[in-house]
């Protein structure tokens, strides 16, 4: 009975139960991954680099402040002054708060950029960096472009001058065969049929190649994902110390036991 | 020195009974001397209950109970408090594992029959305390106020509108205002700061002095009490303090390391102890797409939408709750522990671990119609497994209990 239940609840439950709702990354399906290198001082630094002059001018972060971020990615103050903070009336100890007044953004977007700060916690940095990667010509959209993972999202581009253009375009795929092999012909060749609804970046039409541009995105999501969070990288390693801490506690503490016990046993 | 120090001693003794209690309670309570891993997550949930308070109080030194504050408030603890996040992530971890070891603990109550006479009121009082929990829990996750804590709330707070006749009225009695606001939080916000946490420690110092009352379980159903020695203790017993002080102390350490793994790595524990959702402010203009309670609540959350009237959904998460309260009453079997029992309270006990574990799972995730079947399906398992209790531990043949542990 027992048994029998459980294999009936693990049936119907991997059947349908399981399904969810809709992928994660929209039309792109599942989202690429994204490993964060927290540690990575001259990544975060040139994903901050990148959020200022390209993000920041629209996006806040209002949570933050540009002096935790210049001690947090090692910038030496003036430095960071000079090439990150813009605006005269600026301290290291002001927050974030953006450039652009809602009210106007509003006008200018139909919605007012969102506040960005936690956006990798929200969304999952996984999420973003798909995101930040498949945006795509597209002449019905105000901004001539529409984006796979968020369709009809109100974001023009940002980064094209740099990636370059982004068009969908279709490629012949192989037909896979029930039993999870490509399907062939009676030649042994592989049975193809075209699919559309991939990305292709234009050759030579950005000011980057395809590997360097995707660094730049990483950089930028890891910027991202340290000011979601930015103790992050203190609370990994100050864990170790605790749960170090807490086996030595635990095995005095069963010494201490084992030695009380043998007075009852 | 000393003579004056005892002389000290005895003043105070003689006028707070210091040594009395002392002895009542620690160093001659006698507790069964052998007792399995389960009995160790009362003590657990007592160390919760310590984390909660400490951090509680030092997260109200940054927090702001107000509509346009408490999200940023929760973010300046995060970033701009020295140390804010441990004493936030310590918060939210203990809320998880505050119900973990209280679940855990239940569980081990149903299992040997923890409730059994004379420990009916030692039940009482816990199941009390699960209740006081479950809405000290609700009104703490509205307080970030995030979208999840907003609409979560929206959607526990209609429950009360469900309720004929006085509903509409008690729904906004409830908010203070006609929707979710800052005078929500602001008493949302007393009641889970100051009200239930002193409900909460008078219910745990009642359940504690009911328990050294009639004395602690044990996994064999055994009664310590029947053999005594010459001075009417336990002949199966050991003192309380120190060697039940040590073995909790080991049980501690390993729940500090599990505490830790979680709090240090997985904070947001895959998004069922902070949902991702709540990263973002409370937005009343935008619905997010699925609400989902934390995981906490999801069986009875399960229970909740499984049945397509609202107000017969309240009226079925309610008494599955209330249902708890009676067990002491609906076990009718000789045998406390599962250990004795007969075969039909274990395939009954079997049954209802996963159907229990399957309304978990399916509070937290979107609705599909299978998954309301199975819903419904795990709902009746899980009132049947109370309510026929009485005929199947009254009918099935009990081994029988040894006379010593």
């Amino acid at each position: 009975m027992k048994k029998f239940l459980l294999v009936a609840f693990l049936f119907i439950g991997s059947q349908e139960a399981f399904a969810t709702v809709g992928a994660p990354c929209g039309d792109y399906g599942e989202c690429d991954s994204f490993k964060p290198e927290l540690n990575n001082m001259e990544s975060l630094q040139l994903g901050a680099l990148t959020y200022i002059n390209y993000c920041y001018g629209c996006h806040s972060l209002k949570y933050s402040r540009w002096g935790r971020i210049s001690k947090d990615l090692d910038i030496p103050e003036d430095i960071f002054n000079d090439n990150l903070v813009f605006g005269v009336n600026v301290k290291l100890g002001d927050r974030m708060t953006g450039s652009m007044k809602p009210a106007i953004s509003e006008t200018w977007f139909g919605i007012a950029p969102p506040d960005l700060t936690l956006v990798t916690r929200l969304h999952g940095s996984d999420w973003v960096y798909t995101y930040l990667r498949t945006f795509y010509e597209d002449s019905s959209k105000p901004y001539g472009v529409n984006n796979m993972v968020y369709p009809g999202a109100a974001m023009p581009n940002v980064l094209a001058s740099l990636q370059g253009q982004q068009i969908l375009s279709c490629k012949d795929v192989p037909l896979i065969a029930s039993n999870g092999g490509v399907r062939r012909d009676e030649m042994g060749n592989d049975i193809t049929e075209e699919k559309c609804g991939y990305l292709k970046t234009v050759e030579e039409s950005g000011a980057l190649s395809v590997q360097e541009f995707d660094e730049v995105i990483f950089n930028l999501v890891n910027f991202m994902t340290y000011v979601g969070e930015p103790s992050r990288s203190d609370r990994e390693r100050i864990g170790w110390y605790a749960i170090l801490f807490f086996i030595v506690f635990t095995a005095l503490a069963y010494l201490l036991f084992r030695e009380y016990q043998k007075d009852y046993h | 020195m000393t003579q004056k120090a005892s002389g000290f001693f005895n003043w105070i003794n003689a006028r707070l009974p210091i040594v009395n209690t002392y002895e009542r309670h620690l160093s001659k309570h006698p507790v069964p001397k052998k007792v399995n891993f389960w009995y160790m997550f009362g003590a657990l949930a007592s160390v919760v209950l310590i984390i909660q308070i400490v951090s509680g109080i030092w997260l109200m030194f940054g927090y702001e109970n107000t509509e346009e504050g408490a999200f940023a408030s929760i973010e300046y603890i995060m970033r701009d408090i020295e140390y804010g996040w441990v004493i936030r992530y310590m918060h939210t971890t203990g809320a998880s594992m505050f119900f973990a070891v209280v679940y855990l603990h239940m569980f081990r109550g149903l299992l040997y029959g923890s409730y059994h006479k004379p420990r009916e009121l030692v039940w009482v009082f816990g199941m009390t305390i699960y209740l006081v929990m479950m809405a000290e829990g609700f009104l703490g996750y509205v307080l970030p106020y995030g979208q999840m804590s907003y609409w979560g709330a929206q959607v526990i707070i209609s429950l009360f509108g469900a309720i004929p006749y006085i509903g509409e009225s008690l729904e906004i009695w409830v908010r203070g205002d006609y929707y979710i606001s800052g005078a929500t939080i602001s008493r949302f916000f007393a009641l889970h700061v100051v009200a239930l946490p002193l409900i909460l420690i008078a219910l745990v110092f009642m359940h504690l002095v009911a328990l050294h009352e009639v004395g602690a379980g044990n996994p064999e159903g055994v009664d310590i009490e029947k053999h005594l020695d010459e001075d009417g203790v336990p002949l199966d017993s050991v003192p309380f303090f120190p060697y039940k002080v040590l073995n909790a102390l080991v049980a501690i350490g390993i729940f500090g390391i599990v505490f830790s793994i979680i709090m240090f790595f997985f904070p947001e524990g895959g998004g069922y102890m902070l949902e991702l959702a709540n990263f973002e402010e409370a937005n009343p203009l935008s619905t997010p797409e699925h609400i989902a309670p934390v995981w906490y609540y999801s069986p009875y959350y399960a229970m909740l939408r499984a049945v397509p009237d609202k107000l017969g959904g309240l009226v079925v998460m309610g008494a599955a709750i209330a249902i708890l309260f009676v067990v002491p009453w609906l076990d009718r079997s000789k045998a406390a522990s599962i250990r004795y029992k007969g075969i039909l309270s274990k395939i009954a006990m079997t049954i209802f671990i996963i159907s229990w574990l399957m309304l978990a799972w399916l509070g937290t995730v979107p609705v599909t119609a299978l998954r309301t079947t199975l819903s419904i399906i795990g709902t009746v398992i899980y009132f049947a497994f109370f309510l026929l209790m009485p005929i199947y531990t009254s009918i099935e043949k009990t081994k029988p209990v040894p006379e010593r542990l």
